[in-house]
């Protein structure tokens, strides 16, 4: 099993990697996104009008065992990725491969098949922490409006409840509530602060509406103003700080609270801020096979298909090399929360201010501990 | 507009041989679901060729009327930096 003492371990090989060319690593954070297909018809998404050649079951075996215990974490993005025919057999098949510590699946928590599917990867993946983030922009007929599907907030409480009760009975699953924070949404995030504070959900994480090429979202307005997004995080950073987590969700808040600060510096300074790993420590591997080393530049690595389904002979690529020197040069910065979190295990600082929060003392009422460190991936896939 | 390096970063990309057809497919299919696009505008690259920039300012297309990209006779082919853009309930068709 995969361990995050072995990623910490591995921080510094990736920093070597990043500066001179070696040594030669797999990702550790790996987005599998089987189907663009999906049931929502959000106003901060156009992925679900896509249709794609999708890798069969068979040639995710071959690409997930060409991955090997590289990957720490998973996230299996979409469309929606619980609409996805086969996604308990590519969980399962990822965990066989490759025992990542955490598999991440957002939800736009629609279909009535949600819970069996979820209680099938849990019980599939004994090892793995299973988080499941649904997907919540707003409460009542505002979610509804955003996520284009009358009576989406309805569903939305029906599959909470049911993941809530699954998860007294599945040690390895953790339930929370992910909120894409967009020109639709910035207005009441208190609102749904409130809501989620009082909803049970393990987790409530946020995450700003960005761009991507994905989503076929460039140059939409669908990203808050700077003043907008700041006044909106101060409260959610408000509000975290209120809280009072015990062991390592004490951390896993801090790190939180250091993404929404830095998303607040992104948009300010124009800049990485701090050095992104995508293409080094991150990857995602989209429908068809195309390798890409995020989501919001979706360069074109190479497809699977073409390459034997083996992962490495993309990953130590030609076409890699063009895109890691125009990602350290900085020619693009972006608030990716998949992204970022890995960043910021590789950014000193960061992890120097998150580990002092832990310094700080706890109140006694404590917080369910949510056991991850990530992020919800994809704001509005699912 | 935040992320405008996107924009440029977009356009610079290399298209595909099936770029036009699936961006154009997926914006009808968009539209037949009853999704919150309008239809489909062309961004012209800052240097495009003759033919781009003699289309109408501000249209917006149905996908099944839209022009090809790259247009006949681009002379960057592939590597033409007009790229289309969907056009949602939202919004005003894109500045030019």
């Amino acid at each position: 099993m995969n361990h995050l003492a072995g990623v910490l371990a591995r921080i510094p090989l990736f920093q070597l990697q990043r500066r001179t060319g070696w040594p030669r690593l797999l990702p550790l954070n790996v987005t599998l996104s089987p189907s663009p297909r999906c049931n929502s018809r959000c106003l901060t998404c156009n992925i679900w009008m896509k249709r794609e050649d999708e890798l069969t079951l068979e040639e995710w075996d071959k690409v997930l065992r060409s991955l090997g215990r590289a990957p720490y974490w998973f996230t299996i993005s979409g469309g929606e990725p619980l609409m996805y025919p086969h996604v308990v057999e590519l969980a399962r098949l990822a965990y066989e491969h490759c025992r990542p510590g955490v598999i991440n699946i957002p939800s736009n928590a629609i279909l009535p098949s949600i819970p069996d599917r979820v209680e099938r990867i849990a019980r599939a993946c004994p090892e793995s922490q299973l988080i499941v983030n649904l997907s919540l922009d707003g409460v009542g007929e505002k979610h509804d409006r955003i996520r284009g599907i009358p009576g989406n907030f309805a569903k939305f409480e029906e599959r909470l409840a049911q993941l809530l009760a699954l998860r007294r009975k599945l040690p390895n699953l953790t339930v929370g509530i992910h909120s894409v924070i967009s020109t639709f949404s910035v207005g009441h995030l208190g609102e749904l602060i409130a809501y989620a504070d009082r909803s049970g959900a393990d987790q409530f994480i946020t995450e700003i509406a960005e761009p991507r090429v994905e989503l076929d979202t460039v140059g939409l307005p669908i990203t808050p103003s700077r003043e907008q997004y700041a006044a909106a995080i101060d409260e959610l950073i408000a509000y975290v700080e209120r809280r009072r987590f015990r062991g390592m969700a004490r951390l896993t808040e801090a790190l939180r609270i250091e993404y929404y600060r830095l998303v607040k510096r992104i948009l300010d300074e124009e800049d990485q801020v701090i050095d992104c790993y995508a293409g080094w420590a991150s990857a995602h591997i989209y429908a068809d096979g195309t390798v890409w080393p995020c989501c919001v530049r979706a360069d074109d690595l190479g497809n699977l298909r073409e390459h034997g389904y083996d992962f490495k002979r993309i990953w130590q690529g030609e076409k890699l090399r063009e895109v890691r020197r125009s990602i350290a040069a900085r020619e693009c910065h972006c608030p990716l929360a998949n992204a970022a979190y890995t960043n910021m295990l590789h950014d000193l600082p960061t992890m120097v201010r998150a580990t002092a929060h832990l310094a700080r003392p706890g109140a006694p009422a404590a917080v369910p501990a949510p056991s991850d460190e990530g992020p919800g991936p994809c704001h509005s896939n699912g | 507009m935040p992320f405008e390096w996107l924009n440029r970063f977009h356009r610079e990309q290399q298209k595909p041989p099936s770029y036009a057809a699936k961006a154009l497919a997926a914006y009808a299919l968009g539209m037949k679901a009853h999704g919150s696009i309008l239809g489909v505008s062309v961004l012209r690259g800052p240097d495009c060729c003759e033919a781009a920039r003699a289309l109408p300012a501000d249209q917006v297309y149905d996908p099944a009327a839209a022009p090809r990209l790259p247009l006949e006779g681009c002379p960057r082919g592939r590597r033409c930096t007009c790229v289309y853009r969907p056009v949602m309930s939202y919004q005003r068709p894109p500045d030019r």
